[in-house]
Formats: structure tokens, sequence, C-alpha cells
């Protein structure tokens, strides 16, 4: 990028199955708030406000424009992005690219969901063709389900190790006062709740969550001004994969897949060799339990069919050489429009050594964060603390 | 002060009719008319997709030759499903447990998902399993995807 | 790194009220596999990214770039899309080959109108809670913007049927406008009545179509062709939602887009520089309004200089010599049809439409009821360096 790109203040709502006490616009303006007082500015000092959200799960078309006085987009230039699960990246993204391209130096990206006011699995049927699978769309679960169901049969895993991930999951958002469910549940728990599609219980996936997250983006002046720790952006990448192709849900297909070629397209321009040791921590988009365990190995963190390994030995947890989302991650909070960009706005918050009582409890000088959307496709951005160090 | 929470309920209805387009009208066609499945080949890498596309996606051309495939095939993936999802083009629920599928007819490059006609017992149905897709009767076929009522399994219990 | 952009290669469907005949994916491939064949490239060989523009909701489809991934390229690739009109993936495609990270984009607007119903659609951008059980849609809602903004300026109806006019018969020329023809005053003021002032010929026809656009670095566009449009400038801007928090004769949200993209191209005096404007005319006074808000006239003034003929093909400054969005142009695909005829322009290529010695040209598409979100794009023959903080609000 032409210009350094540093995240200079952030902040989330508290996430929820239920928002009652806030319409839309309200909530959005929750975290645009947080945002602003974190990085200690007012609407004035912003260039511009990019927003991300998928308008059909709150029956609104064009909530950017509806939304212009709660985003703070009145009177300002903006844009609003529509990528599905990916899409508080792709608006991160966006952002940074508005700040390197010269034109702005402080951009707001503001990623929101309010899920109660729509009906979401029969939105994300809506994902498959009209014509071709959508009267039989499983939503999301039935493709975890088959991902799942894939996952054990190539490679000898159980049940035991994605109920692992989600006790995980749930243990951290215990310590993270933002995440939405904040579980104290144990294995034999995550077997005892209901069978939605098999292998995958409800304890295996994320909730329905309201909530939105806002990041501020600067140039290096205004960071190295305004900021005592600027969080830089060092890379992104992003990859789709073909429209009918599902290849996740078979996780023995040795095809260039979407996952694997971002992460390689990333770490080679980071001249990344080993990321395990690389990043200090991950935040990565996980919607069910069995995703978490694909993201370990298609990010190179072991070899093919040993991610529920890393689970089994504790290598992931908050205390653990290669933390994964210590925040609670997505099967904590899944407030769609928002998630990818809460997996960016926690890994800052890590390298800012700001995260609380989530902190992994080591010095963190470089994160590794991914999306995940639709019928495939990633959005992933490393962060580093310094600017000097690679 | 005790604060009173207004909801607005409201159904957003927004009616469509969808055109399949050239290629996928074809498959709709052959699958209604002739109880035949058609995949369309790359001529580039070789891939037979289903559904036939106008463009293959790895290489970036125009897809060529019409091939068609056999109604048998492997099951790839599998699920049985407890949540009574809403299928969109009724509005209704799914009746629970069934079973769905990924299943690679033989010949194709791609998978197909539809459900799967055994009983949802994990002890009854595995990845590897040969099935068989099943239609409607000619007369109840209307050229959707509605026409496959199932795919069963063949062979082996 | 670069700090000039170019439009180096232009293609688009023919507009039509209904196409059948193809779905979404396929009528993007339309313009795609043209714009590709034109410039020479290829996907893998050449292209870094690609930008979209489309609704969810006009497509029918749950994160519809899903739809169009493997014919714009998608597969193991970037690819975004933008809910917005398709102006402002000319506007966000400059801003990433500013940026350093892409050195040719492919930008795509797509939109199938008849495969849904307008109203509808356009009912779900009211607010649910205030306005939206009113029943309003772009038109309602434009017709109280098109009262308001004759009465404060004293526009006639008949300065406004001018427009449709000069239009329609400007759309008679060009190759991929399905609304052309040939009327006389009185047929369009006789025409019925939609919602008072506007009348069936003061709407942009339902349609469908899609635009594709290769946009790309200094570098890259002089390997690529000798007449690329270079972009001088751009600018955005959001008015507010509620029609009770705007006065609707103003363009507040206009006249700071233009101005953002106007201090990057070196404009300060538009009405002199400008030598043609492609604009949303998505309803007829709005063609009037517009030019008011790009500063190429005065408050109140369109109406008359369109009158006197000034805006004509074969007037000072053409506005819409392609037809407009009035000649049959979709929802969406608007804005990026106008970078597309005025980019035509500029490279000399317009064809039967052609303007002799266009120099630089303005484009300019609206998001939203009321054009709520304004987009300008200044094209022009030669290049200029964009790097200027031009987006800096302070």
């Amino acid at each position: 990028m032409k210009r350094k790109v540093a995240i200079i203040g952030g902040g989330q709502t508290v996430h929820a199955s239920r928002r009652h006490d806030v319409n839309q616009g309200e909530m959005v303006n929750e975290a645009v708030r947080a945002a602003l007082a974190d990085g200690r500015m007012t609407m004035d000092d912003i260039d511009a406000v990019l927003l991300g959200n998928m308008e059909f799960f709150e029956g609104c078309h064009l909530t950017d424009c509806w939304l212009a006085d709660a985003t703070g987009a009145y009177g300002k230039p903006g844009l609003k992005i529509t990528t599905g699960g990916t899409v508080g990246a792709t608006t991160i993204v966006a952002g940074a690219h508005h700040i390197a391209s010269g034109l702005f130096d402080r951009v707001l990206c503001i990623g929101f969901e309010k899920q109660e006011e729509g009906d979401s699995s029969a939105i994300l049927s809506g994902v498959a063709h009209p014509l071709y699978g959508r009267s039989l769309a499983g939503a999301a679960v039935g493709y975890f389900a088959m991902m799942g169901a894939s996952y054990m049969q190539a490679f000898g895993a159980r049940e035991e190790h994605s109920a692992m991930v989600a006790v995980k999951a749930r243990q951290n958002a215990r310590k993270n006062p933002y995440a939405h469910l904040k579980l104290d549940i144990t294995i034999q728990d995550v077997f005892d709740s209901k069978m939605l599609a098999y292998p995958i219980r409800l304890l295996d996936m994320c909730p329905t969550s309201n909530g939105a997250c806002a990041m501020i983006l600067a140039d290096e002046k205004t960071a190295r001004e305004r900021c005592e720790k600027p969080v830089w952006i060092r890379a992104t990448e992003t990859a789709h994969n073909e429209q009918f192709e599902l290849n996740w849900r078979d996780v023995t297909n040795t095809r260039p897949i979407f996952s694997r070629v971002c992460a390689e397209k990333l770490y080679k321009k980071l001249g990344v060799e080993n990321p395990a040791t690389f990043f200090d921590v991950f935040e990565v988009y996980e919607p069910a339990t069995w995703a978490e365990l694909v993201w370990y190995e298609d990010l190179g963190l072991c070899k093919r069919g040993e991610g529920f390994h890393l689970i089994e030995e504790g290598q992931t947890e908050i205390n653990g050489p290669i933390p994964v989302n210590p925040s609670g991650g997505v099967l904590s909070t899944n407030c769609i429009g928002a998630s990818a960009m809460l997996r960016i706005w926690e890994a800052a918050l890590q390298i800012r050594n700001d995260a609380g009582e989530h902190q992994v409890p080591k010095d963190i000088n470089w994160a590794l964060t991914t999306a995940y959307g639709g019928t495939n496709w990633t959005v992933m951005t490393a962060l580093s603390k310094k600017w000097e160090d690679s | 002060m005790e604060i009173e929470f207004v909801n607005i309920p409201m159904v957003v209805d927004v009616p469509y009719r969808f055109a399949a387009g050239s290629y996928m009208a074809r498959f709709l066609i052959e699958l209604r008319d002739n109880g035949k499945f058609f995949g369309i080949q790359c001529p580039s890498c070789g891939r037979v997709q289903m559904p036939p596309r106008i463009v293959c996606a790895a290489c970036h051309i125009k897809n060529g030759e019409w091939i068609e495939l056999s109604p048998t095939g492997t099951l790839m993936g599998f699920s049985i499903v407890h949540l009574p999802l809403t299928d969109p083009t009724t509005g209704l629920p799914h009746k629970t447990p069934y079973t769905y599928g990924i299943v690679r007819l033989d010949g194709a490059y791609s998978t197909i998902e539809h459900f799967i006609d055994v009983e949802p017992d994990i002890q009854k149905v595995r990845v590897g399993m040969r099935v068989r897709a099943i239609l409607r009767p000619r007369e109840e076929r209307t050229g959707d995807l509605n026409d496959i009522l199932h795919f069963a399994p063949i062979g082996e219990a | 790194m670069t700090d000039r952009v170019a439009i180096v290669g232009v293609a688009q469907t023919r507009f039509s009220p209904k196409r059948a005949d193809v779905n979404v994916g396929e009528l993007a491939y339309e313009a795609i596999e043209q714009v590709l064949q034109q410039t020479g490239l290829e996907i893998g060989r050449d292209i870094d990214n690609s930008i979209s523009c489309s609704h969810d909701i006009w497509d029918g489809q749950t994160i519809s770039d899903i739809g169009i991934t493997d014919v714009i390229g998608g597969h193991l690739r970037n690819e975004e899309k933008m809910a917005m009109d398709g102006s402002t993936a000319a506007y966000y495609a400059t801003i990433g080959i500013l940026s350093g990270e892409f050195d040719c984009t492919l930008l795509l607007a797509h939109t199938k109108m008849s495969q849904t119903d307008r109203n509808i659609v356009n009912n779900t951008a009211f607010d649910p809670i205030y306005t939206r059980m009113l029943g309003f849609d772009f038109t309602t809602a434009a017709a109280l913007q098109a009262r308001r903004y004759m009465s404060v300026y004293g526009i006639t109806e008949e300065q406004v049927a001018r427009v449709v006019l000069k239009n329609l018969s400007n759309a008679r020329l060009n190759p991929v406008m399905h609304n052309g023809r040939d009327l006389s005053l009185d047929e369009i003021l006789a025409a019925p009545l939609i919602a008072d002032p506007l009348r069936a010929l003061d709407l942009a026809p339902d349609s469908d179509g899609a635009v594709a656009l290769i946009m790309a670095s200094e570098e890259r566009a002089k390997q690529i062709t000798d007449h690329p449009a270079w972009i001088l400038g751009i600018g955005s801007c959001y008015d507010a939602h509620y029609l009770g928090d705007r006065d609707l004769a103003d363009c507040m949200a206009l006249e700071k887009a233009a101005a953002m993209a106007y201090r990057m191209a070196g404009i300060n005096d538009p009405r002199r520089q400008v030598d043609l404007v492609e604009l949303g005319d998505e309803f007829s006074y709005q063609e009037l309004l517009w030019l008011e808000g790009l500063g190429l006239c005065k408050r109140g003034e369109a109406g008359c200089i369109t009158a006197e003929g000034l805006t004509a093909r074969s007037g000072e400054l053409p506005v819409n010599p392609s037809g407009g969005l009035l000649g049959g142009v979709p929802a969406n695909v608007a804005g990026l049809n106008r970078v597309a005829e005025a980019a035509n322009q500029v490279m000399g290529r317009a064809g039967e439409v052609q303007i002799k010695d266009v120099e630089i040209a303005v484009a300019q598409g609206h998001s939203g009821f009321c054009g709520q979100h304004q987009c300008v794009i200044v094209l022009g023959r030669e290049p200029r360096s964009l790097s200027a903080s031009a987006g800096r609000s302070r």
C-alpha cells in the first residue's frame, strides 16, 4: 500500500440475542460513539464513513442511507459494502485503501447486524442458487454438518474434538464482557445439547446475535500524533471460491481452495515461513466448531488432518503457544455484518494489551485474522504492534 | 420509570421470477422431459460441471460440450437434520429428522445436494455409499430441482 | 506506485425491458466477455481484483455476488461487492488503484428489474418504523421532490418535459438504449399521471442489463490503450434519510460530492471547463436539479438553459447525449452507465452519439430516493495526479 495505515480507535456494542431497547440506528450509534471515544475524536475529525451490512437480514434496502445520521455519514463521503460474513473485514480493507490512496486521513468503518429483525436461516438458505438447491438448502447448519461428518471420517477425529472447541470458545467468552454466549460449559454439556444436524449440536454452532463494531483507521501522521498505541495493518488478502463447488464440505479434497490460497498469498507478502510462530495470536471466523479445526490446517498451524490434535493438546487455549480466538470468537458472538470486523478489533486489542481478562499472557507483536463468507470466501488481515519489525 | 419497548411487526414479501438462463434451462428441461442429467465440460481443464453454467470459473473460458451423466453416484457427505428449516419455495418447515447429502454422479466433477432416502440413523448412512436419483413421475415434474424426489441407496443395504 | 488512474475499456449489454433468456450471471458475462476482448486482457494474467455493484434485494439472492463470482473471475481471486449505484464502483476502484494494492480492476454493475417489482423493492428502502407503511417508493418520493423544486424555483412542466423530449430523442442514436423515440411536447405533457407532477414518460423505464469497465494505473493503462479516459476527480456524499430533514429543492450532498471531485480535478469554473455531462435522470426533473447541484448553472436556471437548447447534443453543454436513464437503463447499473457513456465520449469511442472535442466530462450517479447518496466522477483526455488529500474534512 502507498501509505501506512493504522487502527487508531474502535469499539463494539454489547452483543445479545435481544436488543428491543434500541432500533438499528441506535445500536450502530453505540459502536460509533465507543470508537470515537476510544480514538478521542468527534465526527468532525472523520473524513469518510464506510458501512458493512447484509440488508436482507433486517428486511431493509439501503441501510447505509437509512442510518446516515446514526453512522455519522450525513454530509460526508462514504459507501456500503456487502460481501456476506466477510463484510466487516472487507469494510476494513476498503478503509485501509481509502487511507493508503492519500485522499483521506481518517476513515470510520462500521459493521452491524440486527438479526432479530429478520429470519436469518431462511435468508441464509437464500444464499443457494434460486433454481438449484434453494428449496433444500440446510442454511449454515447443513453445510457445517457435512464438513464435520467428512472431517471425522477422513481423519479419525471424534465428536469430543469439536466439543472441545465449543467449550474453549464459551469459556473464553466468559472473560470478554462484550461476548454474547458467556457459558460455563463442559464437553458433556455440548453432547447434551440439542442435535441440529448430525454431527452438529446446538453448542457446535454460533448464536444469532445483534450487535455492531466500529473502527477508525488513519494515516501514519495522524496515528503518531493522536494515538498512543496505533496498530498497523500490514497486509490484507481476499480470495473467493467458484459458486457451485463448495469444497469445504469435503475436507479431503486437495485442489486449491479459497482459504489455503488466501493464506499462501498473505504469507508471501509478509515473508511468513512458519505462521504458528510468526503470529502471536489468531482470531478466526468459525461459525461452527469444525470450521475452527479446518482453519488450523488451512492456515498452516499444523499439518493436514492434525487440527484436532491442536485442540486436544490445549495448544490453542489463551495461555497455549498458539492462542486462537481468546475473545470467544464467532461461536460466542455472531452479528454477521460485525463478526469479521470484531475479529480485527479483538486482534488489535490484543496487540494494544487492552483485552482485559481475555488478554493473552505474552507479548503480542503480530496477529492474524480471518473472515468467512457465503459459499466460501475469506478476507485475511495481518496486524502488527510496530512498523519497524518484520 | 418503566420503559415500554415498541416493535413493529412486518412481513417483507418480495415476489421474484428468476430466469434460469439457457444453460440451466436445458438442464431442467432434460430432467423434466427425459429424466436425464446433463453436465457441461470445460474444453480446457475437462471438468464436467453440474449445474451447467456459462463459464468454467477455474479457467475463465466458456464451457463447451454437453455430457449426459448417469443417474447413479456416490454419497460424498451427509447430514441428518433435526432443525425444522424453512423451505423458501413453500415457506413451510421441512419435516424432521431428514437426511440430506451431497452426491457425485458418475462422470461428474461437481456434486449435487439433495435429500437421501435412508432412515435418519447414523448407522444406516455412510460416506462412500452408492445412490441413485429417484425422480417424480413424468406427469408430476415441473422443471425445477424438486423433480428429483431424493437419492436412494443401491446395491447394498 | 501510481497517482494516475484511467478507464481503459468499456462494454455494455443492450438494455431491454426484459431479458428472459439469460440469468444474472449470463447477462453479466455478455458485458465482461466484451470488455476483455476489447482490451485483450485475461482474468488470470491481467486482472488484479473485481468490484461489482448490485443489490441482494433486486437480485433475490443473499450475497448476490455469488451469482457472478464465476463470470467475473472471482475464483481464488479478489472480488468485492458494493450495494450502491454503479457510479460508486468507479469511485471505489479509483481508490483501490491509488492505494497501490491493485493495478488493474474489473468493474461490473448488473440488474434485472424485470425479475421483481420496483415498487416493492424500493419501498423496503424506507425506514420500517416511520415511513414504510405509507407505501412510499422512489417515484412517490420523487414526486414530492419535483413539486418542491418546481415551486421554489418556478420551473415549469414544459421545461421538465423538454428534458424528456431531448433524452428520448438522443436515445434513438444509442444502440444500447431501448426507450429512444421522437415525441412532441404535447405528447409528453399528455402522458398519464403517475404521481403528480410526474407522468409516465418522466420515469426511467424498467430495464435489464449490465455494464463492465476496466480501470488501470497509469503504467498499465498506457500498455493497454492509446486513448484512455483519465480519472480527474472523484467525490461522494450522503444526505439525510428522512425527507422531513431535507429541503428537497436543495442538493447539499451533490454540491459536496462535486466540490470534492472538482477540487481534485482543478476545476474552479465548471460551466466553462466541463464539455459534457452524463447524469442520473432517473426522473426527468432530476436532470435540472442535478445540473444546478453540479454547479453547471445557477440555482433555478436549469429549466431555462434546457429550453434554450444549451444542453442539447448541438448545444454548448451537451447533457445526456447518450439518452440518459430515461433512454432505458436499469436501476443500479445507472451510474456505471453514466461513467461508461462519459468515458466513451472522452475516448472518442461513442459512435453515433459522439460529441466533438470532449476534453472533460462529468458523470454523476446517486443511490437512494431523492438522490440521498451522490457520487461524481470527472473524466478527461489528459492525465492528472490525484494524490492531494481531497477527501479531508478539515
